[in-house]
């Protein structure tokens, strides 16, 4: 069963060509990982899959159903959830309430006007089970500006899970953390098992190496690799486009 | 917040205290005073609730869902110019047949502003609904036959319950009669921008981009808090018709917005009670004016918008509420 | 015939005036990101302060500008010092703040001056009319004043395109951190010009008064015809704003002629379809966020 599969994406601006004939496909389940270096075009990749830009040509299928053009939150309720590099969330609101609107955004209940969003115990139930997952429960009623930034990458991570995903995009999700925090995310991908499938994006060698089953490769817009991680490490092309720009990537492909 | 989370019996008791007080206090306002005051400050307290409706819709745009908008009081003139030309054209007297007419009348120029406003966002959204209430308030003006015109449509008697032969309207009545469509119309807002719906309003209003990839869809999540907000303000325009017996263009224009924006910012933007604490202010300093200064009430009318601005953070309604926190948890939470 | 060339006339130095007032309007507006609506004041008290210097105690005209321009540009310069400069891109209080300014002026000039309207005054040099065609005439002060709009025009354009500061502002409105950063005194600049366009606005404060009298009503309506002005030009433009000006002020002129109920109406559905279709206006260079 492909969870997703992109065919000949082209997303041009202006001159520039940020993505280039990309195509690929993702079982579902699987552990995918997308690297390359700064500008090579990932975000924009995110962005185009996750409806938020729409591509000059090409066509991106999710479960089968073709959803190039459909908009960002008709996506996320067919099952397509994303995190993001830059946190992305409401920082003057409480962390309870950051949670319950990923939860309800999904629900039927996100139009019910008269009945208060405290009355539905079931989401408060999920909420806490969410927040439990990534220990700030007895936080909830911080404002998120206030907690640290590792908790709100976790956050970040934890509104993802709150959609229902079947597949989530996650954009660096180790971007500025310690290598413990890491570390921890590391384990919580591995713990959403096999309904969910994961892409991601990540700077973070060690991550990448912990996490995927399949690596693929994009610079200046194009794939130039796709396979398991052992034939990436050694794959000369990658190594070639790595060489110069960050010496730690390739200590880390030998 | 409901209490099933961790809080421990005595601060229960101190969270029912630090709601009770403020309430009752309000409720004795409100309820009881007004009785017993002279019927020209029974008229301006009318007033005060009227207008204090008409902030509050504008919150529920602007507070809550983080829409500037320059032309809400469109809404409020097309529900008292549709409550006039009812009467006094149509010839329907009964405020039961009326008033659901009327909100119904602002409810469709909301949806049809709604449509061509939301083209737009930011500062242009700003522009076109200035153009929008100042298109209108255009026809208000050249549109004879059904407006009158710059007069404006005067003689608007007070409501037709069917109880004539029971009563006749005096100010206190009428003052009655307002606060229970305010504490009604209160009651809906309080539960709407409560519920999920009200939620997902403050979501967009502090990060659209966020929601959207949480599965909302936030354009019509602003078109329906725009026809929500302009409702109210169609209510409060009703009521407006039948309290001062007359209305004009002038009801329709920027003038009127910026009065309610007013309110709200003093008030405190995003709460319920925040546009209620406005309205009594601004209304008070607009009497007391009349009287001591009475030439130079718009001189004290724009320092009081100059020094609010410059000063005020958050409204009155917020400093109060951080007050409430720190009693409650000993500390500013959130 | 010459009704045409009458109408066509009255509307480019209708226009001419709507430009002076605009050209203000949209530099701030451009430069600075500020929405200053109490523009509309800020020219009336102008006019009422060429007023005092030209009619109730009879001295020169062109002194009488000056003044005008003196005064509102002194008045800028507070607003901008005092308050402004606090409210970057806080578009709600920009929106009070600056209405709050209207009552205050309003009311000011109110007090200063009186309620009894201005009647039109001019430079006596410039009254009368001359000679067009056949027996037919115009009034000199009108062309004098699509002159003084063309010329102004030209002077804003040579000081944008051609000048250092010019070069900063147009650096500015692209992007401002970027400016700033280079160690450039953006914040001067960016005062000096908010000054200039509330000169500009109280100079042609006097000499609109020739076509419009002053009354207190005139500020509102000022403002509004310089919004819808700036929107339909172009922020930031100043050919934007010359070419805005002049299109209004044809299609009020030639509304009033001919459907008088509708010319202000029809302005205002100019400014909408602008706003929905091309929110930079027709020559805009900078679309605000």
């Amino acid at each position: 069963m492909e969870a997703l599969r992109v065919n000949n994406l082209y997303k041009n601006f202006g001159g520039v060509q940020a993505a280039h004939n990309i195509s690929f496909s993702v079982a579902a389940g699987e552990r995918l990982a997308i690297i390359g270096p700064n500008g090579a075009g990932k975000t924009t990749l995110f962005n185009l899959l996750n409806g938020q830009l729409s591509p000059s040509a090409g066509q991106v299928l999710f479960f089968g159903k073709d959803i190039t053009h459909k908009t960002v939150f008709q996506r996320t309720h067919l099952g397509l959830a994303r995190s993001f590099q830059i946190t992305n969330l409401f920082l003057e609101l409480t962390v309870l309430k950051n949670v319950l609107l990923a939860l309800h955004g999904v629900e039927r209940s996100r139009f019910q006007v008269f009945r208060p969003i405290t009355f539905y115990d079931q989401h408060l139930d999920k909420a806490k089970d969410l927040l439990d997952l990534i220990d700030l429960w007895n936080k909830k009623d911080d404002r998120v500006q206030s907690i640290s930034y590792g908790e709100q990458r976790k956050l970040e991570i934890a509104l993802c899970l709150a959609s229902k995903p079947k597949l989530i995009l996650m954009d660096e999700p180790s971007n500025g953390l310690t290598n413990v925090e890491s570390a921890e995310i590391a384990c919580r991908i591995r713990d959403l098992g096999r309904e969910v499938t994961v892409i991601l994006v990540a700077h973070d060698m060690d991550l990448v190496f912990e996490v995927a089953e399949r690596i693929l490769v994009l610079h200046n817009g194009r794939i130039i690799a796709q396979g398991m991680p052992e034939e990436i490490q050694s794959d000369p092309r990658v190594r070639e486009i790595y060489m110069g720009s960050n010496d730690m990537i390739v200590e880390c492909l030998n | 917040m409901s209490v099933n989370y961790g809080e421990t019996n005595i601060l229960h008791r101190r969270q029912w205290i630090l709601r009770i007080v403020p309430c009752s206090a309000v409720a004795i306002i409100l309820l009881v005073l007004p009785a017993f005051l002279p019927f020209y400050l029974q008229n301006i307290m009318s007033k005060v609730i009227i207008f204090a409706l008409f902030a509050m819709s504008l919150d529920i745009v602007m507070g809550y869902t983080g829409l500037i908008s320059l032309g809400h009081a469109a809404f409020f003139g097309v529900g008292g110019y549709a409550a006039a030309i009812l009467i006094k054209k149509c010839g329907i007297t009964s405020f039961w047949i009326i008033c659901p007419l009327a909100i119904l009348i602002t409810a469709a120029s909301a949806a049809i502003l709604g449509i061509i406003a939301l083209r737009v966002s930011g500062i242009y959204f700003l522009l076109v609904t200035l153009a929008l209430s100042l298109l209108l308030q255009n026809i208000a003006n050249k549109w004879y036959s059904m407006t009158r015109g710059t007069d404006g449509i005067l003689g608007i008697p007070s409501p037709d319950l069917g109880l004539s032969s029971l009563f006749s309207w005096s100010s206190t009545g009428l003052y009655y009669f307002i606060l229970v469509i305010f504490v009604i119309c209160s009651f809906l807002i309080f539960r709407i921008v409560n519920s999920p719906f009200g939620n997902a309003l403050q979501g967009i209003r502090e990060n659209e981009h966020r929601m959207e990839v949480l599965g909302y869809n936030t354009w019509l999540y602003k078109y329906l808090a725009l026809i929500i907000g302009g409702s109210f303000a169609g209510v409060a325009g009703i009521l407006f018709a039948h309290y001062n017996g007359i209305i004009a263009p002038f009801h329709l224009g920027i003038t009127t917005s910026t009065l309610a924006m007013l309110m709200c910012i003093i008030g405190g933007l995003g709460t319920v009670w925040g546009p209620i604490i406005g309205s009594f202010i601004i209304i008070l300093v607009e009497y007391f004016s009349s009287i001591l200064v009475p030439e130079r009430w718009p001189l004290v009318l724009g320092a009081v918008f100059v020094i609010s601005v410059m000063t005020l953070r958050g409204g009155i309604a917020q400093q109060l509420l951080r007050l409430r926190e720190k009693l409650f948890y000993g500390s500013i939470k959130g | 015939m010459e009704l045409f060339i009458l109408n066509l006339l009255n509307g480019i130095s209708f226009g001419c005036i709507l430009f002076l007032v605009g050209s203000g309007l949209s530099l701030t507006f451009g430069v600075m990101g500020v929405l200053n609506l109490a523009h509309g004041a800020i020219y009336v008290i102008g006019g009422y302060v060429g007023w005092t210097v030209a009619v109730k105690n009879g001295w020169n005209y062109w002194l009488a500008v000056l003044s005008g321009g003196f005064v509102a540009g002194l008045i800028g310069l507070i607003l901008e010092r005092g308050f402004f400069r606090y409210l970057h891109r806080r578009i709600n209080e920009q929106v009070l703040l600056t209405f709050g300014i209207i009552y205050i002026l309003t009311n000011l000039s109110l007090w200063i001056w009186g309620a009894a309207p201005k009647p039109p005054f001019i430079a006596p040099i410039l009254s009368g009319s001359f000679h067009l065609v056949g027996d037919w005439s115009y009034s000199i002060a009108r062309v004098a004043i699509i002159f003084i709009g063309i010329a102004l025009a030209i002077g804003l354009w040579w000081l944008q395109e051609k000048t250092r500061i010019g070069a900063i502002i147009r650096a500015g409105m692209d992007d401002k951190e970027m400016t700033v950063g280079l160690g450039v005194n953006y914040e001067l600049v960016a005062t000096g010009v908010f000054c200039l366009g509330c000169f500009i606005a109280g100079a042609s404060g006097v000499i609109g008064a020739y076509l419009f009298g002053l009354t207190h009503e005139l500020g509102l309506e000022i403002l509004l015809l310089a919004l819808v002005v700036v929107i339909v030009g172009g922020t930031g433009s100043i050919q934007g704003a010359l070419l805005g000006g002049v299109l209004i002020g044809l299609i009020i002129s030639f509304g009033k002629a001919l459907f008088p109920d509708l010319s202000m109406f029809l302005s205002y559905i100019a400014m909408l379809v602008i706003l929905l279709v091309k929110p930079s206006g027709l020559l805009g260079r900078k679309t605000l966020r």
